[in-house]
């Protein structure tokens, strides 16, 4: 059951990740930074990149979805998320087994993974 | 002279000259689209060689591609674990549907490697760059000295399982389509292996190298799990552990797709080809070539951290 959502989810990702990929590389969307000016920019470090270029962090890029180069998050983000899912299929398996540890260990990783997500935890600079 | 002779020489050179001359060329001169064609035949070739050779593609991505294309670490690291996270999500659904990957073995240690894995990236975000990259510099030369030198154990013998293995059901049975025996296996050194996983996240967050290079070692040396169990539960791993990782890079914004996508393109199909390879090259070839990239691109980050060749 874990595989078969593992194996949905990861196929919708890469689809997603590669699709949107060469609509940033072919102009079919416009790009919010354009593609002869990314090599200015992508030797400086991440908090110099987002103060020159206005990239988001956290979800930021869900609101700015109309450029090319934040499209291809919607793949990261999939391929990001697969795994909770997959913990939230078979968590309901342990439960019905009165497994209680393994209960709460999935309980743990479901909130760890989402903490991380959801930007709860590493935030700042 | 048989060609493959020349190979542990030959390809760490290559991947080290050809990025490294456009580089030196003067880089923002070189139209933006070279980058992401070389990143694909960089990692095509880097695909082929980590099937080959047994280890995941971020250890041997961050070090080669931080060391000699002109991203900065911080978004290598991120493509890095994006990376790994990737060939781990692609290999797991076959792995545990072959009944060797175990969940019960797998998901304690998880958690424990994806709680530090987060800290670990938060660490290396927050750490100077030099200090990072020379770190990861004598990182990678560790651990291709741990490569050179290590053993696997096809069974390991575990005389008495711990308390805590058992209590956690880190048991089970696989089936070896070599001997068509079905074997049992159980684990010691629990607490131990919950230790050094922990440090494994830290150092997969931190350098964004994923860890398939150190689970396999653990669960296999260590807790005595099989080898065969230990290599695919170690896909399992890697998938909850870099993901927890590779959020925090995400949302600090150190994603950049025109680094991420042509190199898990490039990966993957180097990975497939390198699947088909696997009969027909040397094992010890291999190793070599593994063992001299990773001295290349270790020497490489070290000289760069201490600002020696920058």
């Amino acid at each position: 059951m874990y595989a078969d959502w593992l194996d949905t989810g990861t196929k919708i990702g890469f689809v997603a990740l590669v699709v949107t990929f060469f609509i940033h590389v072919f102009g079919l969307v416009p790009p919010g930074i354009a593609l002869e000016h990314l090599p200015l920019y992508w030797h400086l470090p991440v908090a110099d990149f987002i103060r020159m270029t206005g990239a988001p962090t956290g979800w930021a890029w869900v609101a700015r979805l109309g450029e090319a180069d934040l499209l291809n998050f919607i793949g990261v983000a999939i391929l990001g998320l697969v795994t909770v899912v997959c913990y939230l299929r078979v968590l309901p398996l342990f439960v019905r087994g009165r497994n209680r540890v393994f209960v709460a260990i999935c309980v743990a990783e479901v909130l760890v993974l989402l903490a991380a997500a959801l930007h709860l935890v590493g935030a700042g600079h | 002279m048989r060609p493959t002779r020349w190979l542990p020489l030959a390809l760490p050179l290559a991947l080290a000259l050809a990025p490294a001359a456009a580089w030196a060329a003067d880089a923002p001169a070189v139209p933006w689209w070279v980058w992401p064609l070389g990143l694909f035949a960089v990692t095509f070739l880097l695909g082929i060689v980590a099937v080959l050779g047994g280890v995941g593609g971020g250890v041997l991505f961050v070090p080669i591609v931080g060391g000699f294309f002109p991203f900065h670490l911080d978004f290598v690291r991120g493509a890095g674990l994006l990376l790994a996270l990737s060939g781990a999500l692609s290999a797991g659904p076959g792995l545990l549907r072959s009944g060797l990957a175990s969940l019960r073995l797998a998901m304690p240690l998880a958690l424990v490697g994806s709680i530090t894995s987060i800290l670990g990236a938060v660490a290396g975000l927050a750490l100077p760059v030099p200090v990072v990259q020379t770190t990861l510099g004598f990182l990678i030369l560790a651990i291709a000295a741990l490569m050179w030198r290590s053993k696997r154990t096809e069974r390991p013998e575990v005389p008495v399982p711990d308390p805590l293995g058992a209590a956690l059901g880190m048991h089970g049975i696989f089936h070896d389509g070599s001997t068509r025996e079905d074997v049992d296996w159980r684990v010691h050194r629990t607490p131990l292996g919950f230790a050094l996983f922990a440090g494994i996240g830290f150092m997969a967050g931190m350098f964004g190298l994923g860890a398939g290079w150190a689970n396999v070692p653990v669960l296999n040396l260590v807790m005595g799990v099989p080898l065969r169990v230990s290599v695919s539960t170690s896909g399992f791993l890697l998938s909850v552990i870099d993901t927890s990782a590779a959020w925090v890079y995400v949302n600090r914004g150190a994603l950049l797709p025109m680094l991420v996508v042509p190199s898990i393109l490039g990966v993957m199909l180097g990975a497939r080809i390198g699947g088909r390879l696997v009969q027909t090259v040397r094992a010890a070839t291999i190793r070599k070539v593994v063992v001299s990239l990773m001295l290349v691109a270790g020497t490489r980050a070290l000289a760069k951290g201490l600002g020696i060749w920058s």
